[in-house]
């Protein structure tokens, strides 16, 4: 009986330990990505690249509602935009513009808009307003994204077709 | 005074107020007059090249780099001192088709006189009454600072006769079909200015219309979008119309850039024509010759 009572305690005590040690390093551990962050912004706005496209076909399939999850991936990616763009990560691979870093309060702004709006989307989809998402969609492109690319992006010289859809 | 003379006075004072109205609504365009102008100045892009972004609209003072040296976009708010406010409807509609200032100076091409030579008077009368409407702004234009030795005088005058490609204003602005798609491709839009690669001379190369420019404005890779499969312009009609009106690209992105601020424009831009323009300028792309041209890597 005793020991029985010694193991649980060890046992709580270890885990008691473990989560102590486990939220102390939690509370300094952020999120770095790849350690090449014009790899890892590339990767996300393809990724919203993707989902704004998901969003455009899903309105004009008359699904509007479902584009709360693809609204909610922008928004949440907006939040980590600025800090994909740390000074000094201008390479040649980057369609960034110098711009950023001397307007970063603008820059920071630009991506505060896209979160906002994207959670306005998302909203609306959640509350199942179709005509309110139709027309944030007709916006959506130039108003959300459009306020950094304009300014912020070299543009892509390629025009690409559309992926396939299957 | 006789009777016949009452007569003829009292037939000038019931007519007066009717030839005073007349004249007064000939000089007063109507807001019809002035919605088409406004149209029109949304098919330019907005005459962006006139306003720097986030500051007054079409008060000037844009940054231009050339071969040549560099010139600011002059202040085109009714302001009379600094603006177009004493010009007369004729002397600015020379100056956006000919190139000519009020004083009879030449233009630099940087604004695009030999493009919009191919515009009708129709739209431009219109045009340069919306113009009038907007908010005058003082602010003195900038002096231009040539580097090439005798540009105005000697250069400029022949490269314009030997080399630069002027458009040919139409008989009657065409309303539809793939004529209207041309107007606004080639003349309105001054698509040419950007997309199309330039020769040796700096002159639009229009043997290899639309075809794309390695060094565009602001060094920029500007795409080919002739209908070459491999190197051009894959999208639909339908999908060229809607990159026009929303920006929206059909692979998810989205335009930026120069580009990006043609379809939003200032006041109004490519992305406030009726769908039935956006797609007249793209059945007049998928028409024009394919021109096989890479850009960019």
């Amino acid at each position: 009986m005793e020991l029985r009572c010694v193991r649980t305690g060890v046992i709580l005590g270890s885990l008691v330990a473990l989560a102590v040690v486990g939220c102390a390093t939690g509370q300094t551990t952020t999120i770095t990505g790849s350690g090449d962050p014009v790899a890892d912004r590339q990767r996300l706005m393809k990724n919203n690249g993707a989902n704004w496209a998901e969003i455009q076909a899903k309105v004009k399939a008359g699904n509007a509602e479902a584009v709360a999850v693809n609204a909610e991936a922008l928004s949440l990616h907006a939040q980590r935009i600025p800090s994909l763009f740390p000074a000094g990560s201008l390479t040649e691979k980057s369609k960034a513009k110098p711009d950023i870093w001397q307007k970063w309060p603008e820059f920071q702004a630009a991506a505060k808009n896209l979160e906002n709006r994207a959670g306005t989307l998302r909203d609306q989809a959640v509350a199942k307003d179709a005509a309110a998402v139709t027309a944030t969609v007709a916006t959506f492109g130039r108003e959300a994204c459009g306020t950094c690319h304009t300014p912020f992006r070299v543009p892509p010289p390629q025009q690409q077709p559309a992926p396939p859809r299957s | 005074m006789g009777s016949q003379a009452r007569c003829l006075v009292l037939a000038l004072l019931l007519l007066s107020p009717a030839l005073l109205s007349k004249s007064a609504a000939a000089q007063t365009p109507s807001a019809a007059e002035i919605a088409r102008g406004k149209y029109i100045f949304g098919a330019t892009g907005g005459c962006g090249c006139h306003t720097v972004p986030k500051e007054p609209v079409n008060a000037g003072g844009r940054k231009y780099d050339g071969p040549f040296g560099t010139v600011y976009s002059s202040n085109i708010t009714p302001d009379r001192e600094t603006g177009i406010g004493s010009w007369t409807d004729e002397q600015i509609i020379t100056a956006i088709r000919l190139g000519r200032r009020s004083n009879g100076e030449r233009l630099v091409p940087v604004h695009p006189y030999t493009v919009f030579n191919g515009m009708g008077a129709e739209d431009l009368k219109p045009l340069v009454a919306f113009l009038r409407t907007l908010p005058a702004v003082k602010r003195a234009n900038q002096p231009k600072k040539i580097t090439v030795p005798m540009f105005e005088s000697v250069f400029l005058p022949a490269w314009l006769a030997a080399f630069a490609p002027r458009e040919t204003p139409p008989t009657a602005v065409p309303t539809s079909g793939p004529a209207r798609g041309e107007y606004l491709v080639r003349a309105v839009g001054h698509c040419g200015e950007c997309h199309t690669p330039r020769t040796m001379t700096m002159a639009t190369d229009n043997s290899r219309f639309l075809a794309g420019n390695p060094k565009g404005p602001e060094d920029s890779e500007v795409p080919n979008i002739t209908p070459d499969k491999a190197t051009g312009l894959a999208w639909s009609e339908e999908e060229i119309a809607d990159y026009l009106g929303t920006g929206n690209k059909p692979d998810g992105d989205v335009a930026g850039g120069l580009m990006g601020e043609m379809i939003e424009g200032t006041l109004a831009g490519y992305k406030d024509l009726t769908k039935a323009d956006r797609l007249a300028i793209a059945r007049y792309l998928k028409t024009i010759p394919a021109v096989k041209n890479k850009i960019g890597k």
